[in-house]
């Protein structure tokens, strides 16, 4: 649900409770992102130390399915994330913007898999300066950071109980992801089939103008 | 035929570092967090305390630590790679990976027990320049560029008495290594002596709706339309419009795969294997390291290389066997 980028959301559990939430203000999310940013500041020191050779970045973080992003401020002395609506998005004046579906960013977080090859695959978008962006993948890469267990630690004697939730809950996420990929399939299967007999007919017509053109190019060169 | 090849894997970090260890690397290659290597990337590469903590924790687990100090010092400022060399040799490292002649000498002089190996950058590539390396500055191993192929190998391995290393994974660079003039003509910075081949700095995407741009500096790079995999913005793989089409001009946006040549490169007297990759994440490190490891320990036993399933995260998500082959001759 990017505001100003071209990049499609992929049809996750993610995406159908984005739009649940949509409507929800966004006031309650904050002390906990501030909990959350206050905990992984505590166990990865080491993140901002190797920002440290950029300028007071703002990074914002657009999770494509969700409909609201993050500005990141990894200020050593006082980090601070928080979530804003993509209205506000153009009133921000971020380094960089990082796109892409939340799952993927998440992975990315915790080192799971490689910024660049999702870059690759295009399923990451980068906007503003490239060197904050590349200095907080580095950083964040080096980090070995756990988002569940980081989270959770700063809910003290809550973790183990609310540690138990987030599993059962990732769980149903994963079985929700499986269900909504074979209903996707289902659902575009004929337009699928449809693209595939179209793609044969122009390769081999394709086919049929390469020889053609061939045949009149030797056929040219005879005559010369 | 040598004996086991040894596996020589990148890292950026020390996470990396520990993903590459994990998953078998005989030895671990880095650099210091400054222009001294060529992999001088924002955020990326170790200090001095990382690099002490990183080589206890791979000597534990019976693998090696290279560091390498392969750009060329700047004139008049050669203290920074001359500190390079002392701080590794002081840490204990057991090799460094040098490029330039003065520091090469540097090395010898100052630190005749600590092993040096010759980078890549220093694009030695013929027998009498490699014997010079190992007379003048008692070299033991050299970098292969990455413009030879195997027969050529095979005949240098014949007349030289030092080790070779070749790259077998990751991104290739298509021109003479360490003479490459490109990234600096165009951002005035390179990796030669700055250490960073098209500099993030100097980089910029921009989304216009039907397609992703790149940009480096002044110069466009690529466009990439919304369902074509992307490769680096360096101006040896831009897609540059000549006669009114556009084309890769260089080289595609491609990673090198030598793995299925490992018997071959066996058999050519190559002594190490080495994976490009220091600027890449720790999931990069772990899956390639690991495919790399199996194929390595195969090939050591006569039997066949096993399928990596390494495509999705290469460079356009395209693969070549480079220059070994040579196919377009």
């Amino acid at each position: 649900m990017s505001r100003t980028s071209s990049m499609t959301p992929p049809l996750t559990p993610v995406l159908l409770a984005g739009m649940a939430v949509r409507p929800l203000p966004l006031a309650p999310l904050q002390p906990i992102l501030k909990g959350a940013m206050n905990a992984i500041a505590n166990r990865h020191p080491d993140v901002f130390e190797r920002l440290s050779c950029l300028d007071d970045p703002v990074f914002l973080i657009d999770p494509t399915d969700l409909p609201f992003m993050f500005l990141l401020t990894p200020d050593p002395l006082m980090p601070e994330l928080k979530a804003v609506r993509g209205e506000e998005e153009e009133a921000i004046n971020a380094t960089a913007t990082i796109r892409g579906p939340l799952l993927k960013l998440i992975e990315l977080l915790e080192g799971e898999t490689d910024g660049d090859a999702l870059f690759f695959a295009r399923d990451l978008v980068v906007e503003g300066d490239t060197e904050a962006v590349v200095a907080l993948r580095n950083a964040v890469d080096g980090a070995e950071i756990n988002v569940m267990e980081d989270v959770l630690s700063f809910l003290g004697p809550f973790a183990r109980p609310a540690g138990g939730v987030a599993k059962s809950a990732i769980s149903l996420m994963a079985r929700a992801a499986n269900d909504l990929e074979m209903l996707r399939a289902a659902a575009i299967s004929p337009a699928l089939r449809q693209s595939e007999i179209q793609a044969a007919k122009l390769k081999k017509l394709n086919e049929k103008v390469d020889g053609i053109s061939r045949q009149s190019r030797r056929k040219r060169v005879r005559e010369n | 035929m040598t004996n086991k090849l040894e596996l020589v894997c990148p890292a950026g970090t020390p996470a990396s570092l520990h993903a590459a260890v994990d998953a078998g690397a005989d030895v671990v290659y880095l650099g210091f967090r400054d222009e001294t290597n060529a992999r001088n990337f924002p955020g990326l590469n170790f200090n001095r305390k990382e690099l002490a903590e990183g080589l206890e924790y791979a000597h534990a687990n019976d693998a090696e630590v290279y560091v390498a100090i392969n750009t060329f010092p700047e004139a008049g400022n050669p203290e920074p790679w001359k500190k390079a060399v002392d701080d590794a040799a002081k840490i204990g490292v057991d090799a460094v990976i040098l490029a330039d002649i003065g520091l090469a000498d540097y090395a010898a002089q100052t630190h005749p027990d600590l092993r040096r190996h010759l980078s890549v950058q220093a694009s030695a590539s013929n027998p009498e320049a490699i014997k010079f390396y190992r007379e003048a500055f008692g070299v033991q191993r050299v970098v292969l560029p990455r413009v030879l192929t195997l027969p050529e190998i095979s005949a240098l391995n014949k007349e030289i008495d030092v080790e070779t290393e070749v790259f077998v994974f990751g991104g290739l660079c298509v021109m003479a290594e360490g003479r490459c003039a490109l990234s600096s003509y165009a951002t005035g910075e390179s990796p030669n002596m700055t250490g960073v081949c098209s500099p993030a700095s100097h980089v910029r995407y921009e989304d216009e709706g039907d397609r992703m741009v790149s940009r480096l500096g002044d110069f466009t790079i690529n466009a990439f339309a919304p369902d074509e995999k992307a490769g680096y913005p360096t101006l040896c793989k831009g897609r540059f419009v000549t006669e009114g089409r556009a084309s890769y001009l260089f080289e595609e946006p491609t990673s090198l795969n030598a793995a299925a040549m490992l018997p071959e490169l066996m058999e050519a007297g190559v002594t190490a294997l080495k994976i490009e990759g220091r600027q890449r994440g720790r999931a990069y490190i772990a899956q390639v390291v690991s495919a790399f490891r199996k194929a390595v320990d195969a090939a050591a036993e006569g039997l066949p290389i096993p399928q990596l399933n390494l495509d999705s995260i290469t460079e356009g998500q395209q693969k070549t066997s480079g220059a070994y082959e040579k196919t377009w001759r």
